[in-house]
């Protein structure tokens, strides 16, 4: 397995007003990795993601995107968010474009690609994810799971060398849950690079390939998904497993 | 019924000897409305804009004084024009320009004086009216515009005006509706509009009643006119309801090798030529 790390987290904190909600955070996101991050709500899973890409300004530390520091900069700071994906609960998509158009929007403006290879690309990616043929709807005439997978071909036309996604099937049907699931796997085993904050246990322990359990703004554990599925060390781990693990 | 008869006369008489002057003033009355208006818009939309910009506590000190001061501004602009009688703004910008400079300079015409405080006029009301409608754009969308690296002002441009002006579309055309009316102030600089036609007539042949009725039809029939316009415009921006699925594989478009022999162009998934593979 290749090592070389894309993100690295290095002491971070966060503090909103006095309510510190991320402390000392220390991790890595290598190439060809697929992190799922999980724990009880209000541990700072979401912050954390913001963090990286910077939709939250870190209190302290730092976070270095191949090698370099990213929390300082300043314009570049676009470049950045437009290599590292972003894949919301809440899907985020524009309403105002078409399905193809919110895939091309970030390519155009920020990658600067013209529109015509923009869009044949976009065709490429909505197609990947099943999408190809709602290319000029618009988002608010799709169900849940197809919104989300277009909010994930938006994110992967931009050729992210990672992807976060903060919770990605929690705002869906249950039975919709499966197709965006799928995809993701589909991703997975392409080599994207992935950090997954989820409470689909069984993704994140079939699909990853390392879990990070956090707590109270700190990560507890973090390990091998079958031994922390099986064994965890921690005791607050092993805690929040047998919630899950009961069900 | 012979008073009705009488009234149906008067009206004929008036619109035999002043129906140019009538139309006259209409045609002002909708001119200065309507730039008014457009011009309103336009200020509106840059107040709102600015007033958009975020404030970030971890900006540098002079971006946020500078921020700040742009707000309070604003603010101030809203209040004060919002706050007092438009009647009472055409005089007070009218005549401060003679006063401050003891006569030496004045509107050289009053069509820019009254465009001018209409305008100005408008632009407090729509300066709330696209906050309001920045503000009512779902935060997440500017998040995902964030996310994928646009910059506060593309995704103003791309994402959140579009759709700002989809929601403040009926209160554009409230706004012109509301000028087409309010215009009438503008006698007391002397503007020529359709109600200062009806204080000259009235003037002339004591005919009071008639020429209300004749401004009373005018009225309604502008702003009848305007309302069912702005609600054709309103059904085009809804856009159409349904979509049409794109049934063929859009991967076969990638290759190079659908390329229309002759036109060389990539055949389209609904063009004649196109064959997709079934
Ligand atoms: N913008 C903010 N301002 C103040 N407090 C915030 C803000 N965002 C998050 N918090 C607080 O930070 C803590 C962690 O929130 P976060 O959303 O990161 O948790 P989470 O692990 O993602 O939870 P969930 O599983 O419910 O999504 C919470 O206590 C929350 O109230
Ligand atoms: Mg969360």
């Amino acid at each position: 397995m290749e090592m070389e790390p894309i993100l690295e987290v290095r002491h971070l904190s966060k503090t909103f007003g006095t309510n510190p909600v991320l402390k000392d955070i220390n991790f890595n996101i290598c190439r060809g990795d697929v992190i799922s991050v999980i724990g009880p709500s209000g541990s700072g899973k979401s912050t954390l993601l913001r963090c990286i890409n910077l939709l939250e300004t870190p209190t302290s530390g730092t976070i270095l995107f191949r090698g370099k520091d990213i929390t300082g900069l300043g314009n570049e700071v676009f470049a950045y968010r437009a290599k590292v994906g972003m894949v919301f609960q809440s899907f985020n998509l524009f309403d105002n474009l078409s399905v193809i158009d919110n895939c091309t929007l970030g390519q155009i403006r920020v990658l600067h690609r013209s529109r015509e290879e923009a869009q044949e690309y976009a065709r490429q990616i909505l197609s990947l994810v099943g999408m190809a043929p709602y290319c000029n709807a618009k988002p608010r005439q799709l169900s849940g799971g197809q919104k989300q997978r277009v909010a994930i071909a938006r994110a992967m036309a931009l050729d992210p060398e990672v992807i976060l996604f903060d919770e990605p099937t929690s705002a869906l049907d249950p039975e919709l849950v499966g197709e965006v699931l799928d995809v993701m796997r589909e991703l997975a085993e392409q080599g994207m690079t992935m950090a997954v904050v989820t409470h689909e246990m069984a993704f994140a322990r079939q699909v990853s390939s390392r879990v990070v359990f956090m707590d109270e703004g700190v990560i507890m554990e973090e390990g091998d998904p079958e031994e922390l599925f099986t064994d965890p060390r921690n005791e607050r781990t092993r805690e929040f497993l047998g919630r899950y693990l009961n069900q | 019924m012979g008073k009705f008869s009488q009234l149906i006369q008067d009206v004929i008489r008036l619109c035999a000897k002043y129906l140019p002057m009538y139309l006259s003033g209409m045609k002002n009355t909708v001119l200065l409305a309507l730039i008014g208006t457009v011009l309103g818009c336009i200020i509106g939309f840059i107040c709102g804009v600015l007033n958009a910009i975020p404030y970030d506590t971890n900006a540098p000190l002079g971006r946020r004084v500078l921020i700040r001061t742009l707000r309070a501004v604003i603010r101030g602009y809203v209040e004060v024009f919002r706050g007092t009688p438009m009647v009472l703004q055409a005089v007070f910008i009218y005549y401060a320009l003679p006063y401050f400079t003891d006569g030496a300079a004045r509107f050289s015409s009053v069509w820019a004086a009254s465009i001018l405080v209409v305008s100005i006029n408008t632009g407090a009301y729509m300066t709330e009216s696209v906050r309001g409608g920045i503000i009512s754009v779902d935060p997440g969308q500017v998040e995902g515009a964030m996310a994928i690296g646009l910059t506060h002002i593309q995704a103003m441009m791309y994402v959140i005006l579009p759709q700002a002006v989809r929601n403040i579309l009926p209160q554009i055309g409230n706004n012109y509706i509301i000028n087409l009316k309010d215009t009438s102030v503008m006698f007391m600089i002397s503007f020529t509009d359709f109600f200062a036609v009806h204080r000259g007539v009235v003037g002339a042949t004591y005919s009071y009643f008639p020429s209300a009725v004749i401004e009373m039809i005018g009225y309604l029939t502008m702003t009848l006119i305007s309302s069912f316009l702005l609600r054709k415009v309103e059904q085009r921006m809804e856009g159409s309801s349904s979509f049409e699925l794109v049934v063929s594989d859009p991967l076969t478009l990638t290759s190079g090798v659908y390329r229309h022999p002759v036109s060389e162009e990539l055949f389209k998934e609904r063009s004649r030529d196109y064959k997709g593979k079934d």
